[in-house]
């Protein structure tokens, strides 16, 4: 595994809640609409259109995670990529997202 | 005894002082009855022709005698004889309608005031044509000859001459002259001609009855009355709003049609009752909502295709009636006919109705052809409804009869979610059943069948889901037998959810207030709606609910890892000999000689087969137990049969492939199949659990049970707390209904709900997480806490007290949560206080979030 900063720990987020975590760490789960040199630009699982700036893994699939610092309310600086394959269920993660940001955000940060 | 009968009634009847119930109920004997067979051809239908019994009978009022029509909804009084010659019966609801020239007296509803008497007077028929003697003087002599000193009246104009036909024409006299007196004032009526509707009838004997009516020779085709020209023989309708004693749908008719100069009113058609079309009436015209609006269904069958498509109709009154088209008619009324509006229908034909199909309250039904008029209405005519529903009580279901319709409406409690149900014919269909509670204190289970699971019933669940109790109305929803009294929806059932109805209203109320927390008896058995597949649990739950420990066998979901497997016997000897269909599998004993004994077949088998049987542990959050799995579902989890594994041990002895199959199998996460259950084993009674079905765990379905566990968890956290009001302390009470929870109102825990999980779920969870101090297995959610303030557990619970190394977390924990201090409470997202140490009638999540606390 790669070097893996774990001082802060990240916030699960989604399109909509990214907002509220600029500049902290966060993750979240995109599936890849274009592929770039230096940034990949996903959707979220709520339907927005975020960019992760970094280097993608290659090969890269269909949904991969990201894990990194917030730069504004639709970029993420990735420091950690993983691929998540193909196949994913996007509404019960942002499911997640809802509750990890919600009442029990306490249970996550 | 003394029977006085209505003295001049008939010769009321026959003047038209006296049309309806609503002028006179009489008292009048039967002379006469006699059946006769009507048959009603039906060609469009391509029926049989039915044929209808009908009675006829000669009315007596001790001095004339008067022909009326039995209605076929009282023919039993005839068969039963309470209805015979020589009774003295009270017409209560009654029509009189001219038919070729004779009055003619429907009845629809009367009561037999004696079974039978002698006759009394010497009545006599009623003279046909010159019943001017009859009437009452200072008439100008015959009703014919004077064509009108009505000159003044404003007439519109027609037929003054006309009227001279045979029979005179009966002019209806104004209202306002009769006050119920036989007494035709001529001369009076002529002054107010224009105030009412005069109208004429078709001549002869019974307008005899008219006196005075010079002016009879007109017909009086004033605005307000609308008289059309078709065939005198048949009565009309007419048309009086401001006329009392004359039924407001008696028109006036022609028939004059080769006489000449006729003014074809264009006064607005006189509109009648729905309860009173009969098939005796000719000409007639209805003002009705259209309820429903049947589907264009296409038919095949001996005459070639066809096409057909109902409606039903609702009027002011109340009365109900189907309207149907059939081929071309469809074309010319299908896009016009819309469901909620109103229409004026005329000129349809009218047939007993089919009371298979429909089911509505009226013995006939309207067949529209291409000379029907559908009028829509314009403006909207509040008196009459929009839907009319005869609610029954759940309590009432439980003693009809299979197959009937019924109208209900209640408060759903529970709903399942869609399944798919193979039908007979082989088509897959859609079903989901809920549960209805009403003020009798019963719920019924109600099937939604085909659409409405998707769309009512999706809606529903939502509603459901988000901890609202929605009332259900249903409208035509059949009663059958399973188990219990069930509703069921059929294709002309209507559903509506939250309707704006009083009843719904006050279902509500007596919801919010006391239903929610009375227990429910149901009239439908409660045999497992739910599939069994779908009966989650977790493996304490086994032991804490007892189940295996009744008659029957308990069959449940649960998902856990396999902790360990007892490889020693994973299988045994089976004899293969086939016992019919089905192997004998009993277990063989070597003979020795290489040959396997089968007790059972009696017989010797060279090879024997091997089957599985594993005995293994599986673990989740809650706990460990022991479970077996046979052959089925055995050869599903290792993934190999059992014959080449028993092989590869002992044969081959592939220790090294066997510990490979084996290492995968371990530890991961399935979904079992349990059918639970209790034996007696020497003297020791033991709860034995077998694998039924294994499955890998389907992680994204897993994951939105949980899910839904966690919004039920909320959902409920709201119950206790937003329902008692005499909260003391650290309750945060109302806030929380609009913290953090979107909007959902807040439903009392479990205790009425059924979700699947049962009230002591939550104590399991709860359980774990906070030692044997929380142990409750009924949470009731009366309990109060004095210490907390919270229901659900009393004080020796009261996680705020618990002692032990965990009261540290719990403390803190429920002082977060009570003081309502730092977490998070001014973002608005405030853990509510029924949280994991709080409340141990909740549903705890089996996320391991204890380990993060700690």
């Amino acid at each position: 595994m790669q070097d893996m900063d774990i001082s802060s720990p990240a916030a699960f987020v989604n399109g909509g809640l990214l907002r509220m975590h600029v500049g902290r760490k966060v993750r979240t789960v995109l599936q890849v609409t274009r592929s770039d040199i230096g940034s990949v630009m996903g959707r979220s699982t709520d339907g927005c259109q975020l960019v992760a700036k970094g280097s993608p893994p290659v090969p890269l699939t269909s949904y991969v995670e990201v894990i990194g610092v917030a730069e504004n309310e639709n970029t993420i600086r990735a420091e950690l990529w993983t691929n998540f394959g193909d196949t994913f269920d996007a509404s019960n993660y942002d499911k997640l997202c809802q509750l990890a940001n919600g009442e029990l955000k306490h249970l996550f940060l | 005894m003394e029977v006085n009968l209505t003295a001049g009634a008939v010769s009321r009847i026959i003047s038209r002082e006296v049309s309806t119930e609503r002028d006179l109920k009489p008292l009048l004997q039967v002379i006469e009855l006699k059946e006769v067979q009507t048959t009603s051809k039906n060609p469009q239908q391509q029926q049989e022709p039915r044929k209808s019994e009908r009675y006829r009978l000669l009315l007596s009022d001790g001095s004339l005698t008067q022909q009326g029509m039995l209605a076929t909804s009282k023919n039993e009084l005839v068969k039963s004889s309470k209805l015979q010659v020589g009774s003295v019966v009270q017409l209560t609801q009654y029509l009189c309608n001219v038919i070729q020239d004779r009055m003619i007296v429907i009845i629809i509803e009367l009561e037999v005031i004696v079974n039978k008497y002698d006759i009394i007077g010497k009545p006599v028929a009623a003279p046909r044509s010159s019943r001017l003697t009859q009437v009452p003087t200072d008439q100008p002599g015959a009703v014919m000859p004077q064509a009108n000193s009505l000159g003044g009246s404003s007439v519109g104009g027609i037929m003054s001459d006309k009227l001279n036909t045979a029979g005179a024409t009966l002019q209806q006299p104004t209202m306002n002259h009769w006050q119920g007196s036989s007494r035709l004032n001529e001369s009076e009526q002529i002054r107010n001609p224009s105030a009412n509707a005069p109208n004429f009838y078709p001549k002869t004997d019974p307008s005899a009855g008219f006196p005075g009516s010079s002016p009879t020779n007109r017909p009086f085709g004033v605005q307000s009355t609308g008289f059309n020209n078709t065939r005198p023989a048949a009565s009309r309708p007419q048309s009086t709003s401001n006329f009392q004693s004359i039924p407001s749908y008696q028109q006036p008719s022609p028939m004059y049609s080769n006489r000449g100069a006729v003014s074809k009113n264009e006064a607005p058609p006189r509109i009648i009752p729905i309860s009173a079309l009969n098939p005796y009436q000719g000409r007639w015209t209805i003002k009705a909502r259209v309820t429903a609006k049947g589907e264009l269904r296409r038919y095949n069958n001996a005459r070639g295709e066809g096409k057909v498509f109902s409606f039903d109709l609702l009027d002011s009154d109340g009365g109900e009636i189907r309207v149907t088209c059939f081929n071309a008619v469809v074309d010319q009324f299908y896009n016009q006919i819309e469901a909620g509006k109103i229409y004026l229908i005329s000129r349809g034909s009218l047939k007993p109705a089919q009371k298979a199909f429909n089911h509505l309250n009226n013995e006939h039904e309207i067949f529209l052809d291409s000379t029907s008029t559908v009028q829509p209405c314009y403006e909207d005519d509040n008196r009459i409804p929009r839907q009319q529903f005869n609610f029954r009580t759940i309590t009432d279901i439980e003693g009809m009869e299979n197959n009937t319709m019924v109208d209900i409406i209640g408060v759903v409690s529970f709903i399942s979610p869609a399944a798919s149900i193979m039908r007979k014919n082989g088509m897959e269909t859609q079903k989901r059943t809920l549960h209805l509670r009403d003020m009798s204190g019963r719920s019924v289970e109600l099937t939604l069948w085909g659409s409405f699971c998707n769309a009512e019933g999706q809606k529903l669940q939502s509603l459901c889901d988000s901890g609202e109790f929605p009332v259900l109305a249903v409208k035509a929803g059949r009663v059958s037998e399973f188990n219990g009294k069930v509703v069921g929806s059929i294709s002309t059932t209507q559903l509506f959810i939250d309707p704006d109805f009083p009843e719904a209203h006050r279902l509500k109320e007596w919801f919010v207030s006391t239903g929610r927390n009375t227990p429910a008896v149901s009239i439908s058995r409660e045999t497992s709606t739910v599939s069994r597949a779908d009966d989650r649990k977790t493996l304490s739950q086994i032991k804490d609910e007892k189940l295996g420990t009744s008659e029957k066998p308990d069959w449940i979901t649960v998902v856990a890892r396999i902790a360990y497997i007892k490889l020693d016997n994973f299988c045994y000897t089976a004899c293969p000999i086939m016992n019919g269909d089905r192997q004998c599998n009993k277990k063989v004993t070597n003979n020795g000689d290489g040959k396997w004994w089968c007790d059972k077949c009696d017989k010797a088998v060279d090879e024997c087969d091997y089957r599985y049987i594993i005995q293994f542990q599986i673990h989740d959050h809650t706990g460990i137990i022991w479970v077996t799995a046979f052959q089925e579902s055995g050869q599903d989890l290792m993934g190999v049969s059992a014959k080449d594994l028993y092989n590869l041990r002992y044969e081959n002895q592939d220790d090294e492939k066997f510990m490979e199959i084996t290492r995968q199998v371990m530890f991961n996460k399935y979904m079992f199949k349990l059918k639970v259950k209790e034996e007696i084993f020497s003297d020791e009674q033991r709860v034995k659990s077998t694998v039924v079905k294994v499955e890998k765990v389907n992680f994204s379905s897993d994951s939105r049970h949980l899910l839904d566990l966690i919004e039920k968890i909320k959902t409920n956290d709201l119950g206790p707390s937003a329902s008692k009001a005499e909260f003391t302390t650290p309750n945060p009470g109302p806030d929380y209904a609009g913290v953090g929870i979107h909007g959902s109102r807040g439903i009392a825990p479990t205790a009425s709900r059924e979700y699947g999980l049962p009230v002591n779920q939550g104590g399991q969870y709860g359980n774990h997480y906070s030692g044997s101090r929380l142990r409750e297995s009924a949470p009731s959610i009366d309990i109060f806490c004095n210490s907390c303030g919270v229901t659900g557990h009393s004080s020796t619970n009261c996680p705020t007290i618990m002692n032990g190394p965990l009261q540290s977390v719990g403390r803190d924990y429920s002082d977060r949560m009570y003081s309502g201090a730092s977490v998070g409470r001014g973002s608005g997202t405030d853990f509510s206080s029924g949280g994991y140490g709080g409340i141990p009638s909740q549903q705890g999540i089996g996320l391991g979030c204890h380990e993060l606390l700690v």
